[in-house]
């Protein structure tokens, strides 16, 4: 689980939050990039990236991190 | 199919399109035939062949041979049954003593300037020459020999896959009308007149050295020896032939395989196939002889080190060593630390096995496709805007286009005969807007000048798109009708307000995209109020870090213009290679099953769980870089790849090679030890699409047989292998024939409901959706509706790349294909059609070059942030200034050094087409292509090795 791993991770939820920046309010940007990551995403990246940005300053864009959040909620809610 | 060779049928003259029908009498019985047929073709169709000459149904009837004459009751003289249209009541006589005293006479006259060597002739039996003069009972010659004649003209041979005879030649002009009409090259001339006419190519040059591009539609067309394949020359005629598809490039043109044995003589396009209509490219038609070349590997190998040489075993032992391998990696490392990647060249059978051995064998999902790299974007873009992951409309449409936009694509290189098709159609008046870096030939070609070239920066296209959409609707161009019955007018509304910013404006655009806002301007109004709209596009949109965006902002142009949904307009991927459509239509992402269903969709699991007997994973499995990327830091370990040279076409090589060397177990299927093989452990020998069974899906969604015309080398078809291989693993399959397969995909997939072998068989091809409510397919896609229901509008930002220019790297370097090498180069390179590109070279502007003392073929070296290499130099205004551009078929080049990690947000395309590069002139190679010699070096003795 590599430092330079994360932080490629991390600079791909701010690219794809850019990306998406113009879809709506930073909420919805938010959800919508979490809905993404978590349709495309491998578990691997999805655990790493949310067990790390929680609580730590890892980079993230205010909305990226939102949206990591969201992604959490919906682990969370899959898990339950 | 086999069938008995015979010529295709020929009714000289193409078939009318007119719906209205007219009854006319020949030789005393009527015939029905539509307005505008000609009299030979009406004959024909009712089984009367009337001799002739320069007529072909290929080409527009032209009447200069005179060997067609029929009477027409209450005409005066003979009329060429070639260029009279047939008439209500016309009465028609094919046949008296008169006629064929006449046309014996215009026969004698051909004979007496044509060697008569026909026993030693290679079209010898297949010659239209022979073939009518026998028809006409044509005994003697009554002119002699002894005259003038061209008898020993000089031969040319200077075409690697064909000669010219001109002392067979008798001026028909067939040739000529084929390149002028069917190519679009306009490549040869008749020279001289009367007696002195002569066929010509270019400046009365050499074939090689001329503007021919080695389509062979000339060859087809020639009724005499006098275009000939050397193929025939050297085996003389075939003796049957099978109809199969071309496995080059998405256009997937049908062939017929013409054999003699187990032998392909000639590839000949087939006239039938929709998607070619009979004309081909000189890779298709030409470039097949690296299925049976010396470099081919037909055993299964193992090594347990890349150190190692090769041991060649045998099937089983092949299999088992893998299964175990890949087994033990699993224990050790997890379930996920295997995965496979397929290949877009193979068959959809083939494609399907392989994710269906992953999910269901290898248990996870960790299967991606080389789609990935190239029209990823597409599947997300069409997708998300229009509901289906696919292009809308049919190749043979584009002729009810008014207006076409190509986009990042090079038709004419890279899907050569879809761009012949597309040049008839501008040679007819439709309009031309090219929205490329670079001058492509359709800028400005022989009678085709785009009416507006907008020369995009790299990696600005979606500054473009969204300048074109600002300008339809800030002047109140759009299709409001249009939009409001067919699209979610809430979004539309939203994306309105959206695009109408003034910083979308081409004023405010200019400096970002460097294309003059009049012509941004002008280009919009046209396509918006031209008539049928439709935009063909291609790499050049997908491989950007906004591939997906741009995408979206294509399907948002043509919604907005109400240009989807009808013949002549449309979105168009051209797909580079023969089953892009195909491999993701397969479920071969990832992400999703087959027919874009995603993996976490319960009931869609279900139903596969259902047929495969297995619980299947419904989280999405690793992407390729995802891959690359886990074998670096240890977690990936085991890799199945089919059919697909990642170590060449993935960017930044020196990263993919670090990972493949991280793997434990690499398998490679490949019919040549390929750049990815030589890092591998496992060779499985793979098939060429000569060799098997199966089907390819063309960018127009068209599903067409590939049919095997000889046994395959390696014993085993690439779906047998596969199958080997799931079947060592535990995950059992037991298919007879791929035919088994695709009736389980059509089990399991609502838009191949209706797809069947038998089905092929009656149709020909067919264009999926095809299910109970369209049992024959759909050419044209969003008819009624969306296939999401409403059409949406999404929101496209520009976040320009972080791949920018500076002092230190200045330039933009992009990457593209030319017409006779194809892709990573392993197929083509092994082939005569390297005398045409035997390297890649660096495109550079003049003042670019200029000023680095750069002159044409001089080597430079191309510095990129993550690697460098070394091409020769050739100096163009074809690139504008600050571009330069490359192409990417031999491994030496290393054009994919110098590419980066930075991909498309959305799928991880990688961005070929943005690279900031410097450019040096340099005396010796980089110290990767140094490396990859010795390597290349080392590999190819380990591979001796095995093989003494
Ligand atoms: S091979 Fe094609 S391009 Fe060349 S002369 Fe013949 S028709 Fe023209
Ligand atoms: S080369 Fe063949 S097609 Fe061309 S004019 Fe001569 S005979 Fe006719
Ligand atoms: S255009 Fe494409 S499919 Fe057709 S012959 Fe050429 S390479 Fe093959
Ligand atoms: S075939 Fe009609 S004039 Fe030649």
């Amino acid at each position: 689980m590599s430092e330079s791993k994360l932080q490629r991770l991390v600079s791909q939820v701010n690219q794809i939050a850019l990306n998406m920046s113009a879809n709506g309010s930073d909420e919805m940007v938010a959800d919508q990039v979490a809905q993404h990551l978590e349709k495309f995403w491998a578990p691997p990246m999805k655990d790493l990236i949310t067990q790390r940005a929680v609580g730590d300053d890892i980079g993230l864009t205010a909305t990226a991190q939102m949206a990591i959040h969201n992604l959490v909620k919906i682990q969370q809610a899959k898990g339950a | 199919m086999l069938e008995f060779y015979e010529p295709q049928a020929d009714y000289g003259t193409p078939k009318s399109a007119s719906t209205a029908m007219v009854t006319l009498s020949i030789d005393g019985v009527n015939v029905t035939v539509p307005e505008g047929t000609s009299v030979m073709r009406a004959a024909a169709e009712s089984g009367v062949k009337i001799p002739r000459l320069c007529a072909t149904d290929q080409l527009k009837s032209f009447g200069s041979c005179r060997v067609c004459l029929v009477e027409i009751e209450g005409r005066r003289g003979f009329p060429a049954s070639c260029t009279t249209n047939v008439e209500a009541g016309m009465e028609v006589r094919t046949q008296s003593d008169e006629i064929g005293k006449l046309r014996r006479n215009v026969m004698e006259l051909y004979i007496s300037d044509h060697p008569l060597d026909c026993l030693t002739c290679p079209t010898n039996g297949d010659c239209e020459l022979q073939d009518t003069a026998g028809e006409l009972g044509l005994r003697s010659v009554r002119y002699g020999f002894e005259g003038e004649n061209h008898l020993v003209a000089e031969k040319d041979e200077s075409n690697p896959y064909f000669t010219f005879d001109p002392s067979k030649c008798i001026v028909c002009s067939r040739c000529v009308r084929a390149c002028e009409e069917v190519q679009g090259t306009f490549a040869l001339t008749i020279d001289g007149r009367g007696f002195e006419s002569k066929v010509s190519a270019s400046q009365a040059e050499d074939f090689m050295d001329s503007e021919c591009v080695s389509c062979g539609a000339c060859v087809n067309a020639c009724p005499t020896a006098t275009l000939t394949e050397k193929s025939i020359i050297e085996a003389g005629k075939p003796e049957h032939s099978v109809t199969t598809t071309c496995a080059y490039c998405g256009v997937g043109c049908s062939f017929k395989a013409e054999m003699k044995g187990s032998q392909v003589v000639r590839m000949t396009p087939y006239k039938d196939g929709k998607a070619n209509e009979g004309h081909a490219c000189v890779k298709g038609r030409f470039a097949f002889g690296y299925a049976t070349h010396k470099d081919r590997i037909t055993l299964p190998m193992i090594r347990d080190s890349i150190d190692d040489p090769w041991r060649e075993v045998s099937w089983d032992e092949a299999v088992t060593y893998t299964a175990k391998r890949f087994k033990d990696i699993q224990a050790q490392y997890g379930r996920t630390s295997i995965g496979a990647i397929s290949s877009s060249r193979c068959t959809n059978e083939e494609v399907y096995l392989v994710q269906k051995m992953v999910r269901a064998g290898f248990g996870n999902n960790n299967v991606d496709t080389c789609a990935r790299v190239c029209h990823s974007p597409t599947g997300f873009g069409l997708k998300t805007t229009l509901g289906e992951s696919a292009g809308t409309q049919t190749f043979a449409s584009v002729a009810e286009a008014d207006v076409v936009i190509v986009m990042g694509a090079n038709p004419t290189e890279a899907h050569p005969v879809f761009g012949s098709r597309l040049k008839r159609r501008l040679r007819e008046g439709a309009k031309l807007i090219v929205i490329d870096p670079r001058k492509i030939e359709l800028v400005s070609s022989p009678h085709i000048t785009a009416d507006y070239h907008l020369p995009v920066r790299p990696g600005t296209n979606v500054t473009i798109l969204n300048a074109l959409a600002h300008v339809v609707v800030n002047e109140g161009l759009e299709a409001r009708d249009y939009i409001h019955e067919r699209c979610d007018v809430a979004e539309f509304e939203k994306w309105r307000a959206f695009i109408g910013d003034e910083r979308h404006a081409p004023e405010n655009t200019e400096t970002i995209t460097g294309v003059a806002a009049a012509d941004l301007r002008a280009a919009a109004r046209l396509y918006a109020t031209g008539g049928n709209g439709a935009i063909f596009y291609g790499l050049g949109v997908t491989e950007h870090s906004q591939g997906s965006t741009a995408v979206m902002g294509i399907a948002n142009l043509a919604m907005l213009t109400g240009n989807i949904g009808r013949d002549g307009v449309g979105v168009n991927p051209l797909r580079g290679q023969n089953n892009v459509q195909g491999s993701c239509d397969m479920g071969s992402f990832p992400h999703e099953l087959p027919g874009y269903r995603h993996i976490s969709d319960t009931a869609t699991r279900q139903l596969f769980e259902g047929e495969w007997g297995v619980t299947l994973d419904s989280e999405p499995g690793l992407r390729i870089p995802n891959m690359f990327d886990a074998a670096l830091d240890g977690e990936f370990k085991g890799l199945y790849c089919q059919g697909e040279d990642i170590a060449q076409s993935d960017p930044n090589t020196q990263h993919v090679e670090a990972a493949l060397r991280s793997i434990e177990c690499l398998v490679v299927q490949d019919i040549f030890l390929n750049e990815t093989a030589k890092f591998a452990h496992v060779f499985l020998p793979g098939a060429s699409f000569l060799e098997k069974d199966g089907t390819f899906t063309n960018a127009e969604r068209r599903i067409s047989r590939v049919r095997k015309v000889m046994p395959p080398l390696s014993g085993k078809a690439d779906w047998e292998g596969t199958m080997a291989l799931a079947n060592a693993l535990g995950c059992k399959m037991d298919y007879s024939h791929p035919s088994e397969i695709m009736d389980e995909i059509a089990r399991l997939t609502p838009t191949f409901t209706g797809v069947s072998y038998d089905r092929l068989e009656q149709l020909g091809s067919i264009q999926w959706p095809c299910n109970d409510s369209t049992p024959e397919g759909t050419p044209i896609m969003h008819v009624e509706e969306f296939v999401r229901g409403k059409g949406f509008f999404a929101m496209t930002e520009y976040v320009a790349t972080t791949e920018r220019a500076n002092r230190k790297f200045p330039l933009l370097l992009t990457t593209g294909r030319i017409l006779s090498q194809y892709n990573v180069g392993a197929q083509t390179r092994r082939t005569d059609n390297s005398e045409w590109h035997g390297e890649d070279l660096l495109e550079i502007h003049p003042h670019d070059a200029e000023e680095r003392g750069i002159n044409h073929d001089d080597w430079v070296g191309i510095n990129s942030r993550v690697g460098d290499t070394v091409l020769r130099a050739s100096v163009t205004d074809r690139v504008k200034p600050g571009v330069v551009y490359t192409t990417f078929h031999h491994p030496v080049s290393g054009a994919n050094v110098i590419t980066t990690d930075n991909s498309d947000w959305a799928t991880n395309c990688p961005e070929y087409k943005v690279t900031a590069v410097q450019i040096s002139k340099v005396t010796a190679p980089s110290s990767w292509q140094a490396r990859q010699k010795s390597f290349d070096k080392q590999q190819q003795g380990l591979l001796k090795e095995a093989q003494h």
